[in-house]
């Protein structure tokens, strides 16, 4: 399960649908033209889409790809069954999909209800309907005249065939009865601001369709807010009003966060109480967002600000990196020169220890994993010249630093002896020599 | 379908709201005192620096070994998303290390999408995307979005990000340093402190005056 597809079955009326006012009494349009309907749908899809990672592509306007690799399976999978309930209470039917390509996750997201993770991608594709594919009519037509009529019957042909009889594009048709390979997504960026804007056409005079359509963006905010991780601690409104003036108002909220029903109460509250001389032509609705628990930095500051994303981004790493590869690194009791283990990082920063009486001193060594093998001149027993993959004389030299452990374990023991060199042409280099010869460890600083 | 007009209209709206969400603002001091005096400060949060070491032996590691010596005071968190894996622990002092989220990628497409997903976290003070060791040819097959992708996403958040390089490869960078000249092997015996105290950058991109003054 690498990627998922969030998508909106007969995307246009369902965005108008959630657009138009239920009771009918004013049905207000998405101001001028349905700037409304289908972006604030498209947005909130892709808000939901962040929700799940920060990798997403709008495939489609009906249609968000996210990049699940390094995540959680079981986060994911909660994660994409929250949002199909969580959507459709906000007016957005959504199917979702998971799967192996993108592809994949677009065909499950069509066959789900609302959910489908799909685990056997050939049990799965055998028995689609071949249009899952997309085939022109022309295609479409050939194939049903040889009986083919799934992607499974499809997928059985051998690809060199389909392709010599149907051209590259029968061939491309052939990869796309297969679920296609994972291909680089084309990545957008999450909203990085939190607001929304719209008109009427005619102007409003009335409070109940202002309040229709500000539940309705505000629930695209505050969809946006959380999935980026934010709440708001205030919000700013701003009606334009028929005569080109306007009326502003901020509102503080008690307490930061994205919860539309307490938002819609603050502002509700107020507007009943304002009297305007002229109708209302558009509304602004911009949220300051804040990160929850922000508050408290300061008291806490060496405690984690967004505990739920440090540890949920761990796994992810780990997940993308592998097992072992990230975390807090620590000395191990050896002298061993590269002996270091990763640890889980702490909740909280520790204070500092005092500073060391005798300052650090010597190189800061950056390492080549593995070291490169270099061919030594040496005079003297010194090193005096490279050769391999890093040439040239060598102007100074310090060493040679002897190391040895485990001298008492037979089959373990090692001893390695270091130099640290200064190449005639500039650079500062670590040498190592061992029983399998010379090394260049790595650079120092 | 939309009316671009009404587009157009709802552009100049979104345009006339804040530009990003409020962060904190002011920098973080690497202890580099060239480097911190040419951004006014330090690291500026909420950006992307890059820090270019045109040689071996020209100080990136001492810049880094610097700036985890002051966030280690601060007890502030640092990401260093490591995509050649060179970073040597045993060089540094154990308690050194105690604040430091370490990323061993293997490759620079996993380190990009580590540093990707690092950089929203926003419980890091720094975060540190090293690509030292990453062959020129690889850098500059990445496509340009990704960079500019890591800038945006940076400037939603508090974290300073420090890229360090060998050449330059972030070009939406808004401050470029460079440490061209290798130091000498008799240099070694000198206090860390004292030698980053006397790196001597070279500000390729950014111009004088404090962090908050070229923010606005």
């Amino acid at each position: 399960m690498n990627y998922a597809a969030l998508w909106i079955p007969g995307f246009a009326a369902a965005a108008a649908a959630r657009d138009l006012d239920p009771r009918g009494r004013d049905p207000v349009r998405a101001g001028s033209a349905d700037l409304g309907a289908e972006v604030e749908a498209q947005r909130m899809l892709a808000a939901a889409a962040f929700a799940l990672s920060p990798r997403v592509e709008i495939t489609a306007p009906d249609c968000c790809t996210v990049d699940l690799q390094g995540a959680d399976p079981a986060r994911a999978e909660a994660e994409m069954r929250r949002q199909a309930r969580e959507l459709p209470r906000l007016g957005l039917p959504v199917r979702i999909g998971a799967g192996d390509t993108p592809l994949l996750a677009r065909y499950a997201a069509r066959r789900a209800e609302p959910v489908l993770i799909v685990r056997e991608s050939a049990e799965f594709l055998r028995d689609l309907p071949l249009d899952f594919a997309e085939p022109d009519a022309a295609q479409r037509g050939i194939l049903l005249a040889w009986g083919i009529r799934t992607l499974g019957e499809l997928a059985a042909l051998p690809k060199s065939g389909v392709g010599e009889r149907l051209g590259p594009a029968g061939a491309a048709l052939w990869d796309r009865a297969h679920g296609e390979s994972p291909r680089v997504l084309r990545l957008t960026e999450p909203a990085r601001t939190f607001g929304a804007a719209w008109n009427y056409e005619p102007p409003v005079e009335s409070i109940e369709p202002l309040l229709f359509k500000l539940r309705r963006y505000a629930e695209r905010v505050a969809l946006e807010l959380r999935s980026a991780g934010w709440v708001a601690e205030a919000l700013a409104l701003t009606l334009l009003l028929e005569d080109e003036t306007d009326y502003r108002r901020e509102f503080r909220l008690a307490e930061p966060g994205a919860d539309v029903a307490s938002w819609l109460r603050v502002m509700q509250t107020h507007l009943e109480t304002v009297r305007l001389a002229e109708r209302v032509a558009g509304v602004r609705l911009v949220a300051t967002p804040a990160r929850p628990g922000q508050s408290q930095e300061g008291l806490f500051d060496t405690s984690l600000v967004d505990p739920a994303a440090f540890w949920e981004n761990l796994a992810r790493l780990a997940a993308l990196v592998g097992e072992g590869r990230v975390g807090t690194p620590s000395w191990v009791d050896s002298h061993a020169p590269d002996a270091f283990v990763l640890e889980e990082p702490a909740a909280a920063v520790p204070p500092a220890e005092a500073a060391p009486l005798h300052p650090p001193r010597g190189g800061v060594l950056r390492r080549f994993r593995p070291a490169w093998p270099v061919r030594v001149i040496c005079e003297g027993g010194q090193p005096m010249a490279l050769s391999g993959a890093l040439q040239g004389d060598i102007r100074a030299r310090a060493g040679p630093r002897v190391l040895e452990g485990d001298w008492w374990r037979p089959r373990e023991q090692w001893a390695v002896e270091t130099w640290e060199v200064e190449l005639a042409t500039g650079g500062l280099y670590q040498l190592s020599r061992d029983s399998a010869g010379w090394w260049i460890e790595g650079t120092l600083d | 379908m939309s009316d671009p007009i009404a587009f157009a209209a709802m552009r100049s709206l979104l345009a006339a709201r804040p530009s990003r969400p409020p962060r904190s603002g002011g920098a973080i001091a690497t202890g580099v005192a060239g480097i911190d005096a040419a951004l006014g400060g330090g690291l500026p949060r909420g950006r992307v620096t890059e820090l270019i070491s045109a040689a071996a032996g020209s100080g990136g590691e001492l810049v880094f070994a610097s700036l985890l010596a002051g966030t280690r005071q601060a007890r502030m968190r640092v990401a260093l998303v490591d995509a050649a894996d060179g970073f040597a622990p045993k060089s540094f002092r154990p308690d050194l290390l105690r604040h430091l989220l370490w990323v061993r990628a293997r490759s620079l497409a996993e380190a990009m999408a580590c540093a990707d997903v690092l950089v929203r976290d926003g419980n890091y003070g720094v975060l540190v995307l090293d690509v030292r060791g990453i062959p020129a040819r690889a850098l500059r097959q990445q496509p340009n979005g990704i960079w500019h992708r890591l800038r945006l996403a940076a400037e939603q958040h508090p974290a300073a990000v420090l890229v360090q390089s060998s050449a330059a490869v972030v070009r939406s960078a808004p401050w470029r340093l460079v440490l061209r000249e290798p130091a000498a092997l008799a240099a070694l015996r000198r206090p860390r402190a004292e030698r980053a105290a006397a790196l001597a950058p070279e500000l390729e991109r950014g111009q004088g005056g404090g962090i908050e003054a070229r923010m606005a």
